[in-house]
């Protein structure tokens, strides 16, 4: 027995465990969205494309397809703004640095539901603390304009850490003989910032891109407990409607071909991310 | 000290192994029913004593009650993927008003019409009655109801000299004259976010102006009544100013605390409500009323329906224990006892008159007529469909994203789809 062929029999259990819980369900989705399948009435038949076809002129779906877009747009691009900032003052020296850390960790460490549940008095119009600072009277989740933003600006609270402490962790370790050799050219912070910190930190970044962009594009929680989708569906996500075709309206069939859609889009953002990636480690 | 912790360790668990064996043995001829249903409200130790006394009536039986989580539609979800997969895992189930149809159409409910003859049919409200009957059979037995009411605040209508409105535009004008003379007061609340309270809300004006849903199977949901019935929820908001519009995101429990803190003079709610107004400590305590909700011309009056049914799982191994369970839950007799302690409002017509109830829980008895005029939302295996549907068509009138008519007109062609995909 080669040593080869003794890892692929350690390796087997978890691939066949693996296979159960991840392969195998998605097949079984991409099964279930060529079928006409309701619940409630034991309707199950073959339809091929048809959950498809009807998909590419269901209003509903570029709806929440484009809410979903706009989302992820703007919390990614917000949050890595932000965490980049919040990561680069963290790495210097100053008193308490070990606390303001810790204390910076707190909205991530906090369940997504439960901080929605706090937003959502937050943005309240009568009672919300947003409303008291700015002393206005916004109706912050029942406006269309303002209550995708509302939920943009939480996700942003909640997930800068996480963006925060990955960067954080990347900018360690640069070497600091690169910044003591730049200044004694005589660069300046941003032309430091610029040619060293940015560079370097290119591979974190584009992690921290790949994981928040997927993670963006299927919210669910965050949307959902805030404003349920409304006010007139301006909210809605495609993990919200393929959450609610699938399990309020049992619509197994049309439902599973959103998730395919959601799963393809998914599967397209990591590849082109990674390409990005494999370029950059070449 | 490690000698002393294995022993205690050995001990526990041959006690473990002993505790298995007896329940073994009394599952051999004790049967257990399984009870699936939502918290119920208040002193749990309450609602036990109710299950304590079934099992010593029927031994041979015992109930064991296992709590589903709070949120409706996390119930509605366990119950389609264990009722999909045949789970026999529990017996009997508490269901939302708007869930039977749809359950008994796939299926998943034994029919238990012969538990009941004419007579004790006609026992319970006409409106929970038409929510469990399902093709001329019933499928469900009603527990408790609920109904949207009116509250307002007694006090300000009698400083101002008005007596509770009964149209529509007796509350626009009445809450526009006392808005404006007192400070930081709201008209008029209701709930208004999207979501299933408000196609609620939206009903009761929909029947407060002769309109409806379907009408036999044809999809009326864009009538001529409908149109103008939104169109007025939408002008409370914007036109005549009674409604804030923080309502568009409102469900009951923001409302709730705002009528509670004494900040607005009429809230559309259901019962559960006047407990908490009443409770010691509260600003309005002593200064609510509640009535029918308003319509647009006199004695239209309609709320929506709510509450819970409890019915059998039809692959539930113990059907005659569950039946027994079921008669026993919708009895007058725990009817009662349930509105004494725990204020669940009795689905049987005839305890509103009961002497006790009236004496103990005035609220309760008072509440005959609107639980008598309640009607149950479209009575339709389709139903959860079309609430997907109405929900943000609603919404969008209501935020002025469509015109009334628009969002009914795009209403009724989904609801043609739905309702297409049988007939």
């Amino acid at each position: 027995m080669t040593g080869r062929e003794s890892g692929n029999r350690f390796v087997m259990p978890a691939v066949l465990l693996l296979f159960f819980i991840t392969v195998y369900p998605v097949f079984y989705v991409l099964y279930l969205s060529f079928h006409r399948r309701l619940l409630i009435f034991d309707i199950s038949e073959f339809v091929l494309f048809e959950n498809y076809l009807f998909l590419a002129r269901d209003d509903r779906f570029w709806n929440a397809f484009s809410n979903t877009m706009y989302f992820t747009l703007m919390s990614v691009s917000l949050e890595l703004f932000l965490g980049l900032c919040i990561a680069v003052l963290l790495n210097r020296t100053f008193m308490l640095k070990g606390l303001v850390r810790a204390v910076v960790l707190i909205p991530w460490a906090i369940p997504t539901v439960v901080s929605a549940k706090m937003w959502e008095w937050i943005y309240n119009t009568d009672f919300g603390l947003l409303n008291f600072l700015l002393g206005m009277k916004i109706n912050w989740l029942g406006s269309t304009f303002w209550a995708m933003n509302a939920a943009i600006l939480m996700d942003v609270w909640k997930t800068t850490p996480f963006v925060v402490i990955l960067l954080t962790a990347g900018l360690q370790v640069i070497p600091r003989e690169l910044y003591h050799a730049a200044r004694i050219d005589g660069a300046g912070n941003w032309a430091v910032f610029r040619t060293i910190t940015l560079p370097l930190l290119k591979p974190v970044i584009l992690v921290v891109l790949i994981f928040r962009t997927l993670d963006a594009f299927r919210v669910f929680d965050a949307v959902y407990v805030l404003t349920g989708g409304g006010p007139a569906n301006t909210t809605e996500t495609l993990s919200i409607y393929a959450y609610k075709v699938l399990f309020q309206t049992l619509q197994f069939g049309y439902g599973s071909a959103l998730s395919v859609i959601v799963f393809i889009c998914t599967a397209c953002i990591s590849l082109f991310y990674i390409k990005i990636l494999s370029r950059g480690a070449r | 000290m490690k000698k002393i912790v294995s022993i205690l360790l050995m001990l526990s668990l041959f006690h473990a192994l002993a505790g298995c064996t007896d329940e073994d043995r009394a599952a051999n001829t004790v049967t257990v029913l399984v009870f699936k249903h939502g918290k119920i409200a208040g002193d749990p130790e309450k609602f036990a004593q109710i299950i304590r006394t079934f099992e010593s009536q029927n031994p041979g039986i015992s109930v064991r009650d296992e709590i589903l989580p709070a949120s409706t539609d996390e119930q509605h979800q366990f119950y389609v993927v264990n009722l999909e997969g045949k789970s026999a895992d529990f017996d009997v189930l508490s269901m939302d008003v708007v869930w039977v149809q749809e359950f008994a159409r796939a299926g998943w409910l034994r029919d238990v019409s012969y538990l009941f003859t004419g007579d004790d049919k006609s026992a319970f409200f006409p409106g929970p009655m038409q929510a469990v009957t399902y093709s001329g059979k019933m499928y469900a037995v009603p527990w408790y109801i609920d109904a949207g009411l009116l509250y307002y605040r007694k006090d300000l209508l009698q400083k101002y000299g008005f007596s509770p409105p009964e149209t529509w535009e007796e509350l626009v004008s009445t809450a526009g004259y006392i808005i404006s003379r007192e400070r930081d007061l709201y008209g008029f609340i209701w709930q208004g976010k999207q979501y299933e309270g408000l196609v609620c809300n939206v009903l009761e004006y929909f029947w407060g102006n002769g309109g409806d849903v379907l009408e036999d199977s044809r999809v009326v949901i864009d009538s001529p009544e409908n149109i103008h019935a939104l169109g007025f929820m939408r002008d409370l908001i914007v036109t005549s100013r009674v409604t804030p519009e923080l309502v568009t995101t409102a469900i009951e429990e923001p409302t709730r605390h705002i009528f509670g803190n004494g900040k607005a003079l009429f809230m559309r709610n259901w019962p559960y409500a006047w407990n908490i107004f009443e409770r010691e400590g509260s600003p309005v305590r002593g200064k609510v009323g509640v009535g029918l909700l308003p319509s647009f011309r006199k004695g239209m009056s309609a709320s929506t329906l709510g509450g819970w049914q409890l019915g059998i799982n039809k692959y539930s191994k113990h059907p005659e224990a569950a039946e027994k369970l079921i008669r026993f839950l919708t009895s007058a007799e725990v009817q009662k006892t349930m509105a004494l302690s725990i204020g669940y409002k009795p689905s049987r017509k005839s305890l509103y008159a009961d002497k006790d109830l009236q004496r103990e829980q005035p609220f309760i008895a008072a509440l005959h007529e609107v639980f008598m005029k309640a009607r149950p939302r479209p009575v339709s295996p389709y139903y959860m469909m079309m609430t997907q549907v109405m929900q943000p068509e609603f919404s969008a009138a209501l935020s002025g994203i469509k015109s009334p008519a628009d969002a009914l007109e795009s209403a009724r062609k989904q609801i043609e789809h739905i309702l297409g995909g049988e007939r």
